[in-house]
């Protein structure tokens, strides 16, 4: 055996539990689910081969399958830009040099690490229409606040909200981004006389920008796969009037509740089609709007 | 020359020194108890175990835990090892148990999830384990809504362990607060929402505090208005039948006149979770609600003091009296269950098949629907009845003609949460009655075409 080749047989066999687990865990049931897509399978009985049927009746035949997709696109399309938003706007605020900001930084990162599970039970208590704390304060002002998460039109956006409070997680990685941008940029453009704003739109946003581009492809996957906060507020049924029947708590009642899972493996791909679509739309933006240049 | 490391100038050094030192005390703090546990041994060592899953927690699970010590006590054979699930999960942890080949012997499920779980194969016919004399039994005492509530395809899934059935619970003193008699209970459902709307609670700002009449499931109510949304005659849905709009229309023109907003935001500032001290008709925020028998027991142990009175749905004029839809937990053995027969003995014991009198108490501990008349009318049943007379609706329900069984379909899941979203769109106002049920029917519809065209057997 050459020396190269026993250097990569060594490198392989390092990696090799890995790769052991991700071909059995990941890329197996990634090909055995596209097959499922083409079956009627109820998890018990073997799969029966039936074609194009789950996607056809998926694209012709299924009122909720195409509500499920509204209500993630509608998340979507509101809570993604404003969670980046936010989290820049923090990440500029926690850049500042005053005393204390550690703390800031500490107190805007914890709602992230809070579990997922016991953030939304809490968020049901807060935003209780009577009892909550919400209401109470707007109360005092006079307002008399909405059922929060019973009223359809309300319940999105009370789950925006909840992914705002919890914009810390990203708000991190923007601030490694700022603290990564050279001093000697803003020294330069202060000796030219640029603003403050200037300085923020010529140099802080372009040199974020890959890290922006960075968040916002993480969310947009993450935002098909929403899942949990709908599934404990509704009690997993995507109430009230299907507003939080979110993409994946549809698909996991096909799975599972329904046991159809042929089905729910058409879904996964439908699903696996749209987020590889719109993260290859992002990407081919970035050209116009992504600065990796230094 | 010696370094002197213990000057308090060498903090840095010794903290670098302890760091390894306390990390090896913190693993050996978890670590110790972890390796040195002992599984559990139970108290019956040498006999066959029967895994028991079930879906009880808190308080509940001590009457589980109850009825399987008795069962223990009376074997010789089998021990029982009950073993809580938590509802949410439960049945996919059961479906892949079951697919895994590893299951429990025996679980309590909710029968809704049964037709489900049996059109897949997933479960054993309890014929199978009958013997000639059990099997006769099995087929011609029990209520046969309560009997049919487990079966599918003709075939017996499940037996029920402490089935459940609605009526109104009625707070007394509110009653009588607005000048009405809680001794008579309104003939028809116009006369119940008249009551309710005399009973309602208003502050200066038009906001309810008092909730006068709580409506809820269509299911029980379409069985007051005509012959339901399952016909078990002609084994067929009746989703969108005048009948069926009449039933919704009735609910929904009551939310309406409370105001649907009103209500609605009233209604979710309660807890309506199970548990009992947050219901919200104990607290009396609520004159008359729609609630299970379960109740009974609850408000004997935690406000005995209560005074309450149970009533069945009202019919409208000319309707149907007493109707019922049977709800509750049923125990199923999974078809890979490796023991079966410790699991039916299991069953049996619980369920009233052998010795009704017996099975009376275990109902009787959790306030449930017993299996048949001969637990029902049992002396132990009968004396609970007695000492707690607002029980006996149900039993009124459970023996009159009007009490249901759900449709046995494989499609039950997806059919119940159409009937439910149906409801709730009515109820809020979001959609009419007749909209609600037009689009229940044709979803409905929808997914019956796309499971023939997928090779699914929904014959019935």
């Amino acid at each position: 055996m050459s020396p190269k080749a026993r250097e990569n047989l060594t490198g392989y066999l390092f990696i090799s539990p890995w790769l052991l687990g991700f071909f059995v865990f990941t890329f197996w049931p990634f090909l055995r689910s596209l097959y499922l897509s083409f079956c009627n399978y109820n998890i018990v009985q073997p799969p029966k081969f039936i074609g194009l049927a789950n996607y056809q009746m998926m694209l012709f035949n299924d009122d909720l399958f195409y509500k499920s997709l509204w209500v993630t696109l509608r998340y979507a399309i509101v809570a993604v830009p404003l969670t980046l938003v936010v989290g820049v706007a923090l990440a500029l605020l926690l850049n500042l040099n005053v005393k204390g900001i550690a703390v800031f930084r500490t107190i805007f990162y914890l709602p992230s690490i809070v579990p997922t599970v016991a953030m939304t039970s809490i968020f049901m208590w807060i935003l209780n229409p009577q009892v909550g704390m919400v209401n109470r304060i707007l109360a005092l002002v006079g307002v008399s606040g909405p059922a929060w998460l019973s009223d359809p039109v309300w319940t999105p956006w009370t789950l925006i909200f909840m992914a705002v409070w919890a914009a810390g997680g990203s708000m991190v990685i923007y601030l490694a981004g700022l603290k990564d941008i050279p001093q000697y940029l803003y020294e330069a453009a202060t000796l030219d006389g640029a603003s403050a704003w200037r300085k923020m739109r010529m140099i802080t946003l372009p040199m974020l920008s890959p890290v922006i581009f960075f968040n916002l492809v993480m969310s947009i996957i993450g935002t098909f796969q929403y899942f949990t906060q709908a599934f404990v507020i509704s009690n997993g049924s995507g109430g009230p009037e299907d507003s939080t029947l979110f993409y994946a708590l549809y698909m996991f009642k096909r799975c599972w509740k329904y046991m159809d899972m042929g089905y729910g493996s058409a879904m996964a791909w439908v699903l696996f089609l749209i987020v590889m679509l719109s993260t290859g739309l992002i990407f081919r933006t970035q050209k116009r709007w992504v600065h990796y240049g230094r | 020359m010696a370094v002197n490391h213990w000057g308090p100038e060498n903090a840095k050094f010794w903290m670098r020194k302890a760091k390894p030192v306390l990390a090896i005390f913190l693993l050996a703090a978890v670590g110790y108890p972890i390796l040195t546990a002992k599984m559990p041994t139970t108290a019956y060592e040498g006999r066959q175990k029967i895994k028991f899953w079930h879906r009880w927690g808190g308080e509940w699970e001590q009457v589980v835990f109850k009825i399987a010590g008795e069962f223990n006590e009376s074997q010789t054979t089998y021990e029982v090892v009950p073993m809580f699930v938590t509802g949410a999960g439960s049945d996919t942890k059961f479906i892949l148990s079951a697919t895994g080949g590893d299951p429990c012997d025996v679980m309590s499920i909710w029968n809704g999830n049964l037709a489900p779980l049996a059109a897949a194969d997933l479960l054993t016919p309890l014929e199978t384990l009958m013997t000639p004399e059990e099997l006769k039994y099995f087929q011609t005492v029990p209520y046969p809504a309560v009997r049919e509530s487990g079966q599918y395809k003709g075939k017996t899934y499940g037996i029920t362990i402490g089935a459940d059935l609605f009526g109104y619970y009625v707070n007394a003193d509110h009653l009588r607060e607005v000048g009405l008699d809680p001794d008579k209970p309104p003939k028809t459902f116009a006369e119940l929402v008249e009551m309710g709307r005399k009973l309602e609670k208003k502050d200066k700002n038009g906001t309810l505090i008092r909730m006068g009449l709580n409506v809820a499931s269509l299911q029980t109510h379409s069985y007051a208005f005509g012959p339901g949304f399952w016909d078990e005659k002609k084994r067929e849905l009746r989703l969108n039948t005048p009948d069926m709009v009449a039933a919704l229309t009735a609910m929904a023109e009551q939310r309406k006149a409370v105001g649907f907003q009103n209500a609605q935001r009233f209604w979710a500032s309660q807890n309506t979770g199970s548990s009992t001290g947050a219901w919200p008709f104990i607290d009396g925020a609520v004159s008359i609600t729609y609630d299970g028998q379960w109740r009974v027991e609850e408000i004997r142990k935690y406000k005995p003091d209560m005074d309450y009175r149970v009533w069945p749905v009202p019919p409208p004029e000319g309707g149907r009296a007493l109707p019922g839809s049977i709800g509750g937990n049923f125990m199923i053995i999974p078809a890979t269950a490796r023991n079966k027969k410790g699991a039916f003995e299991w069953l049996k014991f619980w369920s009233g098949l052998t010795e009704p009198n017996r099975a009376a108490k275990f109902e009787n501990w959790g306030g449930w629907i017993p299996l048949s008349p001969d637990v029902a009318h049992s002396p132990t049943y009968e004396e609970y009845v007695k000492k707690n007379p607002r029980f006996q609706t149900f039993i009124d329900i459970l023996d009159g003609p009007n009490c249901h069984a759900y449709p046995p379909v494989g499609y039950l899941g997806f059919l119940l949460d159409q009937l439910t979203r149906a409801e709730d769109s009515a109820l809020r106002g979001s959609q009419t009655p007749k909209q609600a049920l037009d689009e229940l029917d044709a979803n409905v519809k929808k997914e019956l075409r796309k499971r023939k065209e997928m090779g699914f057997d929904d014959s019935l």
